[in-house]
């Protein structure tokens, strides 16, 4: 695992151009305020790297909204606060211009559309939770399980604060190889819709013949007969079609330990 | 519970194919379903499921529901069942524990 150490350290200094703007209903005086700009992790959340952002707009919004819980949407479409905000980009913003605007509220939070995550403590519960399935996907679970507490915490604190030997000294046990294993015994993978939805469903990263498996092979596997998956996209890449799954497992994935792609259909 | 609700709870019997088969076993200080087995619509929410369980156990407003697959991790309120059951089920049943604390955090 992590020969290829450059491509992780690529893949974690991957940045986004932000461009946050108010919403013109929420905002009372007569001034409205200046868009606020800000560069961040593909790999964050944007609870994680909005509390300037939020104390910014705070000050032009009325007091019975103060305590709100904040959300974002882009062109009407409400962001999931515990995706990471790279796979948000390049589900919502095909073109990749940048800077990605996005509008920031306080009020009216959509729960038909939108989980709630009130506290950090929340969201570091359901990325530790992903961990813990990617690992059960991975090893049975067996990884995860055997860590202590602090290791857990040290991968958390990692992501949060931006240090990539931090979360990458203990990630690294997570994406070795049980003994003889040429692989993990499953992929963990999410394959996004354009709605924004996902389906996850158990992938080997072996083909039947015990080959491993490319990205071609898994578009075959998610084609049917009235659509041809033709593309698969994450970190704002096109993963081209004979990179290997695995590989792409251990470099590629976030650091809830999912691979998130982006795949690309065509009517047949 | 009455089948005829099948629009709000999970329905009794498993004849509709499409169908996931549930299990919900009670774990910690939570009082138990008696019938643990139940269908459910593949494309409902884990957090429809906490909602369910709430309602049927006339609990106090205050008082929230965990769940849990496999003993292991507490998915997304927004995850549906089918993505839990393709990927956890076991024996043709998803199995979900259910409790009012966090129990495997």
């Amino acid at each position: 695992m992590a020969n290829d150490r450059e491509v992780l350290r690529m893949i974690w200094e991957g940045q986004l151009a932000l461009c946050f703007q108010a919403d013109p209903d929420e905002i009372v005086g007569l001034q409205q305020p200046e868009n606020f700009y800000l560069m961040v992790s593909r790999l964050s959340y944007l609870p994680l790297v909005t509390d300037k952002v939020k104390k910014y707009f705070s000050r032009f919004i009325s007091d019975s909204q103060q305590d709100g819980t904040v959300w974002f949407d882009y062109n009407g479409a409400p962001l999931k606060l515990h995706y990471p905000i790279g796979i948000l980009y390049d589900l919502f913003q095909e073109e990749g211009s940048q800077p990605w605007c996005l509008t920031i509220h306080f009020s009216k939070f959509p729960e038909d559309s939108l989980v709630k995550f009130e506290t950090k403590d929340l969201l570091e519960s359901y990325f530790m939770s992903c961990l813990k399935e990617a690992d059960v996907l991975k090893h049975r679970g067996q990884v995860i399980s055997s860590m202590q507490k602090k290791e857990h915490n040290q991968l958390w604190i990692g992501l949060v604060n931006d240090k990539f030997d931090q979360f990458w000294a203990v990630n690294r046990r997570l994406m070795e190889l049980n003994g003889e294993q040429e692989c993990f015994k499953y992929t963990p993978i999410r394959f996004y819709n354009e709605d924004g939805t996902y389906i996850q469903k158990l992938v080997s990263p072996l083909t039947e013949s015990g080959k491993k498996k490319t990205v071609k092979d898994l578009l075959d596997e998610l084609s049917t007969p009235k659509r041809k998956a033709v593309g698969a996209k994450t970190h704002g890449i096109d993963v081209h079609s004979e990179t290997h799954l695995q590989w792409m497992s251990e470099h590629l994935s976030y650091p809830d330990n999912f691979l998130h792609l982006v795949i690309y259909y065509e009517s047949v | 519970m009455a089948d005829n609700e099948t629009e709000n709870t999970p329905t009794a019997s498993a004849e509709k194919d499409n169908k996931i088969c549930i299990l919900l076993n009670a774990t910690g200080n939570v009082p138990i379903i008696k019938k643990r087995s139940w269908t459910v619509d593949p494309y409902k929410t884990v957090s429809w499921i906490q909602k369910f369980i709430h309602k049927y156990l006339k609990l106090d407003p205050s008082e929230q529901i965990f769940l849990y697959v496999n003993q292991t991790f507490a998915p997304a309120p927004d995850q549906i069942i089918k993505n839990l059951y393709d990927c956890h089920g076991t024996n043709g049943k998803l199995v979900l524990y259910y409790c009012k604390n966090q129990a495997w955090g």
